[in-house]
Parts: C-alpha cells; structure tokens; sequence
C-alpha cells in the first residue's frame, strides 16, 4: 500500500461529480444520534434475514476446494479419476482443466496460478470439485490423488533472511526495502533528552475470524453471472470476477444484502469467487461453495506478526524529543495487503519534532495477510502506549498528564497539515474523569497476590474521514413512502440504520418505514467496499444530498402548485408547510407533481474532501484489570472508550462498535495467536478451540462510551467521521498498562498469556 | 465426510455389550467428543454403539455404601448442579462446572468426561504421531506450550478431563461391565500412563463399558475442591488444574489427596504436597512447602516451563482458600 493513501483503493481513485449545493450542517437533529434499534433487528434476531450462505437454488451443486496439506510443496502429479467417478459428483478442475488454468495476479509481487504447482503456504488450492451434497463433495477431495514434492519451508519471520533459509521465491524473501521515514534529526532529538528507553514488542499473528465463513454461491443466466457473495464490498468482487473471467461487468452480478461479518479479509473476491462459477458453467447447475472454518483460518488473512524496536527520548517536563521505530512483519507467503503502518500512530499521534522510522518485511510460508481492523495500527499501538506508559513512569509523572503535553494540532505525518479537528486532548480529560481515573491510580499497594491497577492508552486512525466515490438514490412514491438505494455493504456495523436515520432527518419520516435497496451491483449504485471506517463519512453526505434534493423538489412542487415562495416553506412530517403560518399545509400525497409523475428522486453524490487538510478520529481507552500474580491470569475488570469519531450517528450502533473493538482488542491483549509447527509449518491451531477468541466471560461486564464530538463541519455535510477501526486500536496497550500499574510488570509480548506473566514476572524478579 | 459406519442404539446394557463384540465397535455416549473425532478423521468406526437409551446408566442415586452413584451417562450438567454432590463433594461440582460451556455440559457425559481423548493440537491434527499409530510425539520438540510436565513418556498429551483429577482426588471408582462380568477400578488407575499404550488413554477393553462412578461416603472433616486455570473464561480445557481433597480434624490435614490436570497423560497425584501436608496445619510455611513439592521433579518441555510456576502458584493459592 501506498504509505498513506487508504488501502482499499487500487490505482486510480474513482470520483463523483462535486454536489452543485451542499446543505448546510445539522445544528440540533430530530432522528441521528439517538438510541434506534436497527432497522433490520428483527430480520437478523428472527433467522428470516438471508445471508449469502443460507441461499439455496433449485439443482445446486455443492462446491469444495482441495488444499494442500503442506506449507510448501510442488504438485507433482494429480489424479481425480477415482473422483470424477463418485456418485453425486458431477465435475473435477485441477490446474490442467482449461477453464481453470488461470493465472492468480497478487498485484504486487510474484505472479501465481488460480491452482499453483508451487504451493507456497498451507491451505493453497490445488484442485475443486463439484457435488450433490457437501458430504459427497468432501468424499470426492479426498479421493483425489496428489503427488507432492515436499520443499523446505520457512515458518519464522525471524529467520527467514538468514542466508542458511530456503528461499521461498527466486527474489529471495524479503520485500524491497523503502525508503525509512524521517522527520527532524533524531539525534539531535536523543541529545536533547533527559530520558532515553529503547524496548522491543512484539505482537502474534492474529487470525481473521468472522462468524460467516468465506464463500457465494455462483448462478449463470445464458451468459449472464449471479454470485451471492460474503462480502465487505460488492462491487470490488464484480471488478475481479469479471477481470479474471474475461466478463463485461454488466454482466456480472454480486449480491450481498448480509454478510456475517468483515474486518477487513472480505474486501475483495477470493478464489472461491473464480472456482464457483467455473464449476456452475461446467455443471450447467449453480453451485454454492463456502469454506470450512480451518480453510477459513488458513487462507483468508490475518493480521501478521510484528516485531518492534521503539527508541525515545523525553524531557523531565514531559517534552517528547524523539521517537525511533524499526519493524518487522511479513505479508506471509504473498504480499496482498494488510501489512505495514506499524508506525502510523509513531508518526502522527503526539507532537514530536524529530521521528524516524523503517519497515522491513519478510516472506514466510503461511497464509497472506489481509487487511485487520486498523491494519497495523494496534501493533504500533501495543509499542507506542507502553512505551508512553514507561516514560511517564521514568520521569515521575502521570501518563494522562504527559499525554496532555503533547498534543497536536496538525498532522505531523503529512506536512503539518491541520486536522478538520481534533477531540484527542477531550477523549484523555473527560475520559479520565468519567472514568475516575485518579481513584484508580491513587489506589495504596495491594498485599494480596490478587494486584489491581488501571491502565489507559490513546490512538489515532490514519482514516476514517471517507470520501468519493458515492452515489446515492432517495426515491418517494405517490403514497409518501420512501426508498433508499446505496451500493455499500452493511458489514454488521448498522450502516442501514444510520442511512435509514440520514433520510429520516431530512425528510420526516420514521426511519423504520424506509425501504432500502443495497449491496448489488445490479441495482445499486457504485461504492467502494465497506471498509477503512470510512462507510459512514463516505455513504451519510451523498445520503444526505439525495434526502435534501428530494425534500427541496417537493417544496418546490408546494410552491408551483400553490404559488408560494420556496424560502418560506419547509417539510414536515408528511407535508410541505410554511414556515410562518403554521394553519397552512400541503400533503405529500396531495401534490399535484407528485402524484403525476408517480417519483420524486433525489441523487446524491460523495463530493471531494476539503483540501490540505486530515480528517481523523481519536480516541483513548481506559481500563482496570485484576492480576493473579501467583497463576498469571488477568480479569478485566472494566473499560471505558472515549471517542472521538465525529458526530454520533446512531448511539446504539456507536457503542455497539466501541465494545466490538475492545473485544476485539482483548483478544489481541490476552488469548489470540497463531501457532505454526516449527518443524513442518503447519498452523497447529486451525479452529476455534484452539485459536482463542474471547467469549461473553471474558469481556467485563462493565462497559462503557463516551462520546466526544468536537463539531466538525468541515468534514462533510454529517459531521461524522470513522468509528470502526480506532475502538480497537488503543485497546491491547491499555490491558498491558493497567498489568503493568498493578505489578510492575511490563509484557512486552502479545498476547498475556498467565505462562508470559509469569515468565516475565520471573525474569524481572531477577534482575532486581 | 465421515467414515461409513452403522449406529445402534439398544436399550439395555448386554445388548449394548453384545454390539461391542462387532470389530471397531465404539461406544457413543454424548457424543461431543467421539463425532469431532471421527469427523476429524482422528478415529474410524464400524459400529457406534449408542448409550442414549439405556435408562439404567442414567441419573445420581445414593449407593449401597452410603456414598453416591452417579450413571455414567449422567450429564456434566446434572453432576455440577446436583446439591448433594455441591454440599458434600465440591471438588466434583465445582470441576463440572468448568467444563467446556453450557451446550456441551448438557449433551456431554461424566462417563464420557473420563473416556475423552486429548486435545493435543498434533493428536488433533494432521500429524501421524505417536497416539495414532505413528512412530515419534511431534509435541516433544515442537509446539508444546501445552503439553506434559509429569509422566510424558513416549507421548506428552495432557489428560483433558477436570471431572477425572476431582473424582480421583475423592476416591472414586469406576464401575466397568463386559466379558460377561464387572470389575472395579479405581477412577486413579482407571486413567492410564502414557508409557503402557500410547494409544490407550483409559483401562477399558473394547468390548468394556464404563456403567457408573461411585463417590465413596465422604470422611467427617472432609473439604475438597477444584480449581482451573485456563486461557479464557468458557469453552476451554485446564491450561493447570488442581483438585484437593482433605480430611481435617480440626485444623490438622488427617490425610491429602492432591491430583493435577493439564500436568500429565493422566490426573498426576502430587504425593510429595500431600506429604508436606498431612499431619500439618494449613500454615504458610506448610503451603509453601507443599506448594513447591507438587512440582518437585517436574520436566518441562522447551515452551511449557512456565507451567511449574504456574501449578506452584496454583496449589499454593488452592490450599490458602482451603485452610
């Protein structure tokens, strides 16, 4: 990815036509912000909302992907006769089918084959098959017969550059280097400081886990492609399908209503995107295909391992002189995305004149990363906070109060751009203060082994503020009744709801009665896909200017007919009123134009951002945890996000993201880590009981938002900026500070597991 | 998907043991293990031979010995909320009440709890090893973060079961049927050693049945209990287990049973803690001592030695809440 560019965006950045007429920001609004309950609460909670995996056509065939059981191994030979002739099956590809022999483009790096005769991670497709039942189609993988030549492999991003490793491509195993970044002098800044600490962090490779596998079902029409697909974004799939298949887009259509869940691994088509539908030809019949849960763990992403190296200076009075940060991660076996920006928030989230930092990133042979949630932010995050936390600590002050010292006003990382605004500096006071942040602290030594302390860390996302492409349509038929059509994903997150909600507020109605269209490439449409927390800021302007065309075109159809001046009327509630004679009052339904034509439209598009200037929320989390410091284990006791994201749009959906991304971040603190076998490479973990997400026991009951919205009108014409991805950058350092204000132990290790505690616990007994 | 195989479901248990007689016949109890095996491809079957529907190896009655019967079919369930087994064996209650998470303690068995297999993530996975007929343990050098500390001889599985260290801890035996006869085992010698038959987790032949558990009548004095550290807080097996049960005469230990979970191929009975500990009060310097015995002669693996810390520290804590 491009140091700052969003990573959602290949190549050239798609653009809307600029609004002729912004509306004028919200001042006190009747619908947004308030606690509304989804708008498709009922469909998702009653098991009548349809997701991709639960459709079924008539005659659909069941598709399933071999994978290669190997972390790297050359296919020497394949055998699917014995396949082909199992009852139920009804077609075999392999990388000798021709519809199949395909070339499988990363965009960056190695080019690779839809089916590789170089399997370069565990879990690389090999060959698919196509069957009447899941079972058979199972049955019928294992049937086929693959010869391997089983290639040394590197499992360890640790080692992979030593020269005695096995080189995994011809280029060798290391990204080309870029550029370091640097601002000021670093050694200039290192004099200068009172205090000097270097640490080194590292955080486990995360795995993506939705809850909805990976998968679509593929259904051709003479040449025409249907594809139910699971994902963030319904467009950037039809781009790749049609791509790979050689079809014109307006012959590909994807649909994605609902989607069990995205944090990054659905933003674009996956092979199983290719594989369906060239089965559904060969078959003549559609074919569902969705991966199993390991296949899942093994190949749709992850967020990747880090290790950092993290050198700063500070003054006695709290002045941050210098920041030094070097990294390592790896992309896995193929550089897709998702890897890098470690150093973001070293860069831009406090004020300090001298930074310099490097990436490094080195193959090894195991799943791609994707983008995660805030791609590489809660690593640098993990580094950043903990660090802070030290430094407070070495010159005797308090971690709120340095933090306060040094807030900035611009973003540092772009030239010193301002930003829009900046709630960094309220989500540390008011946040502490809802928190009670100085009771916690002031807390006298505990004398049992059972220790509690309260930790806090703060972020910033490099995003969040959207921007073009988008098109919305606000539709309001004879009867009054409303349609909302909009190409974008609701991942979950309540994007309907707030959209629903958008018009409401501009046009009266209750947002429940709105129907809306979305997520397909048929009927919708163009966005980008829902990812980067840049939905809302993107989606809620040309949402906005949809409702308010379509509210200005009814008072004008007021004023016509009843040759009134436009400027003294205004819509309520299912009319057109005066905004001075309240006794006069004009129907929806009784306009003349209205009823004419059947349609009032509005359209609304995504106008550009405000030049030379960062939109970006801010956030900081606070925490209090108990530490069993003769067994290692670590309660959260509570937590409490304060977040700067703009307006809230939703207050139900905003919390909602808030606790999902703590959650999320406790997993990172605390219990999540893949585990490679050394000795083979294989993930060991593959499945949701050794991999450990967090369940409902391990989140405190005591859950808590605050939200700070500093006003931003400059932003777009809502206000709103992104909240998906900053309520989990901030969180995983903030456990790790609280265990470190209630022991004295720093983990510099992610994640805590009670082993690291004590092992760290040990160690630095030791040294003392 | 699955292996191909027939399923029985008798109603009385020689039926049942007739059935067993079949080659590869397995006995289907909840089934929370056995399918995911089979599913897994970790175990095949010929025959599953369901023990759903025979009514006497269900429910908790008081035995001919004024202890407890508990059917093996029992649910964990009915075990953890039972209130005579929460009354007067806590350490029984408590450990089913930490296994796994609601749904699986519904449909899992207390005899199915004893005859599970290990979670080992190699035993699990698609590593030939030495549980399943392969030559070599691939935890002995790999990932072993889990793995045994006691007893890993050939194989360094960690017995999953929590219900197992507490029912040893109180002395409880297991009721077997088959071969036309029934024996009795002690639940401790029930689980087997590693060493013996690596591919053997308990005593049972395959024509055998575990029928039922019984919980001797409990000591005056007695207190016992189990606790279990793991990596989160539901849906988890013991990252270390301890379950103890002492025999108090006032303040004084009379007599100490101290198992380990998640320490060893099977429940590992610290007999150097319940030295320390017998004929002693439950001061801190008996903890401590005691504490440290439970792990004396511990061996670690490359990433596991954190553990002897941790079951250090876990003894340690159990006895302080005990005294």
């Amino acid at each position: 990815m491009s140091e700052d560019s969003p990573y959602w965006i290949e190549g050239t950045v798609p653009e809307t036509p600029t609004p002729a007429e912004y509306p004028e920001p919200w001042g006190k609004t009747n619908v947004v912000g308030a606690r509304l309950p989804r708008v498709d609460a009922y469909e998702r909670v009653s098991g009548s909302a349809v997701y991709p995996s639960d459709v079924i056509l008539p005659g659909m065939l069941y598709g399933a992907i071999l994978r290669c059981p190997h972390s790297r191994a050359r296919v020497l030979s394949v055998d699917s006769a014995s396949a082909e002739a199992m009852p139920g099956v009804h077609a075999v590809i392999t990388a000798s089918t021709p519809e199949a022999d395909i070339p499988w483009s990363y965009r960056r790096g190695p080019e690779s084959r839809l089916f590789p005769s170089l399997c370069q991670h565990e879990g690389e497709a090999v060959a698919a098959v196509a069957a009447e039942t899941p079972q058979q189609a199972v049955d019928a993988l294992r049937a086929i017969r693959i010869d391997y030549e089983i290639l040394p492999h590197v499992a360890d991003q640790e080692t992979s550059s030593d020269p005695e490793s096995p080189k995994i491509w011809d280029d060798g195993n290391e990204l080309p280097a870029r550029p370091p970044y640097e601002r000021g002098n670093i050694a200039t800044g290192f004099a200068e400081a009172d205090v000097v600490l270097e640490l080194t962090f590292t955080t486990a490779c995360e795995i993506h886990a939705p809850m909805e596998t990976h998968g679509c079902v593929a259904q051709w029409d003479g040449d025409r492609l249907t594809l139910w697909e699971s994902t963030q974004g319904v467009f950037a799939v039809q781009a790749r399908v049609a791509e790979i298949l050689g079809l014109p887009l307006s012959k590909v259509r994807i649909v994605g209503h609902y989607m069990g869940g995205g944090f990054g691994s659905k933003l674009q088509a996956g092979k199983y995107s290719i594989i369906a539908p060239i089965l559904a030809r060969l078959t003549a019949r559609p074919v569902k295909l969705f991966l199993s849960r390991e296949e899942n763990m093994l190949c749709v992403g992850n967020r990747p391992p880090s290790r950092m190296t993290l050198k700063a200076g500070v003054k006695k009075d709290g002045t941050l002189t210098a920041l030094a940060m070097d990294t390592l991660s790896t992309p896995g076996a193929y550089a897709i995305s998702g890897f890098g920006l470690e150093d973001w928030q070293i860069r831009d989230l406090y004020t300090v004149p001298n930074v310099r930092t490097s990436n490094r990133f080195v193959f090894i042979n195991a799943g791609p990363a994707r983008p995660f949630r805030a791609p590489g932010h809660p690593q640098g995050s993990w580094a950043l906070e903990q660090m802070m936390d030290d430094l407070a600590d070495a010159i005797d002050m308090d971690p709120i109060v340095f933090r306060l010292k040094n807030i900035p006003s611009v973003s540092q990382a772009r030239g010193g751009q301002p930003y829009t605004t900046t709630g960094l500096k309220q989500c540390l006071t008011d946040g502490a203060a809802a928190f009670n942040w100085e009771t916690g602290r002031s807390r006298p030594v505990q004398k049992t082994h059972l220790k509690r302390g309260v930790g806090m860390g703060a972020c910033l996302w490099i995003a969040g503020g959207g921007g073009p492409p988008s098109t919305a349509i606000v539709k309001i038929f004879a009867d009054g009744s409303v349609n909302l059509n909009l190409g974008a994903s609701d991942i979950g997150t309540g994007t309907k709801s707030v959209m629903a909600m958008v018009v409401a507020e501009e046009l009266g109605i209750d947002p429940h009665a709105i129907q809306i269209e979305h997520a397909d490439t048929a009927t919708t449409q163009f966005a980008t896909p829902s990812g980067g927390s840049k939905t809302i800021p993107t989606e809620s302007p040309a949402v906005r200017e949809a409702a308010y065309a379509v509210r200005r075109r009814l008072i004008e159809l007021a004023a016509e007919q009843h040759d009134l001046a436009i400027e003294d009327l205004e819509l309520a509630t299912g009319a057109v009123v005066s905004k001075t004679d309240p006794a006069v009052s004009f129907p929806i339904t009784e306009l003349e134009g209205l009823q004419r034509r059947g349609l009032v439209m509005g359209v609304g598009y995504r106008g550009p951002n405000p030049e030379d200037v960062a939109i970006t929320p801010f956030a900081a989390q606070f925490c209090e945890v108990e530490v069993n410091t003769r067994t290692g284990e670590i309660r959260i006791l509570r937590f409490l996000g304060a977040h700067d994201s703009g307006r809230v749009m939703n207050r139900l959906t905003y919390d909602n993201q808030i606790f999902g991304g703590i959650t999320m971040g406790i997993g990172l603190a605390l219990t999540e880590e893949r585990i490679l076998d050394q000795a083979t490479g294989k993930m060991v973990n593959a499945n949701l009981h050794d991999y450990k997400i967090p369940t409902a026991l391990d989140v405190p009951a005591e859950m808590a938002s605050l939200a700070i919205d500093p006003h931003d009108e400059q932003c777009n014409t809502t206000g709103a900026k992104g909240i998906g991805e900053p309520v989990t950058i901030p969180t995983a350092g903030a456990i790790a500070n609280a265990v470190f204000h209630a022991t004295g132990v720093r983990i510099t290790e992610s994640p805590i597991t009670p082993g690291r505690f004590l092992e760290a616990q040990a160690a630095q007994a030791e040294e003392v | 998907m699955f292996p191909r195989f027939s399923h029985a479901r008798p109603t009385d248990l020689q039926a049942a043991l007739a059935l067993l007689e079949q080659a590869s016949g397995r006995i289907h109890a909840g089934g929370t293990d056995l399918l995911g095996c089979l599913h897994d491809g970790v175990l095949t079957a010929d025959t599953l031979v369901s023990l759903s529907n025979i009514a006497e190896l269900k429910g908790i009655s008081p035995s001919t010995e004024n202890g407890l019967r508990i059917g093996a079919m029992t649910p964990i369930g009915a075990v953890a909320a039972h209130a005579g087994i929460r009354s007067t064996y806590s350490a029984l209650a408590q450990a089913a009440s930490v296994v796994a998470n609601p749904p699986l303690r519904s449909q899992g068995t207390l005899g199915g709890n004893l005859c599970q297999k290990t979670r080992c993530w190699y035993y699990r996975g698609d590593f030939p090893c030495l549980r399943k007929g392969g030559d070599h343990c691939f935890a002995f050098e790999g990932e072993n973060q889990h793995h045994a500390i006691f007893g890993g001889e050939g194989c360094y599985m960690v017995h999953p079961s929590d219900t197992a260290p507490a029912l040893a801890a109180l002395g409880a035996t297991c009721r077997i049927s088959g071969g036309g006869s029934s024996r009795s085992v002690p639940v401790d010698q029930f689980l087997m050693p590693a060493l013996v038959d690596p591919q053997r987790e308990t005593v049972l032949e395959p024509t055998e049945i575990l029928t039922e558990i019984l919980l001797p009548p409990a000591p005056p004095g007695l207190r016992s209990s189990y606790r279990k550290i793991r990596s989160r807080q539901a849906w988890d097996f013991a990252l270390a287990g301890v379950a103890l049960a002492l025999q108090f005469d006032g303040n004084v230990v009379r007599s100490a049973r101290v198992f380990l979970s998640g320490a060893a191929p099977m429940p590992w009975r610290a007999q150097g803690a319940e030295a320390v500990i017998t004929g002693n009060s439950l001061n801190a310097q008996t903890i401590t001592k005691a504490a440290a015995a439970a792990v004396e002669g511990a061996e670690p693996l490359q990433h596991n030695g954190a553990k002897v810390a941790l079951f250090e520290g876990l003894v340690a804590e159990s006895l302080e809440t005990m005294g």
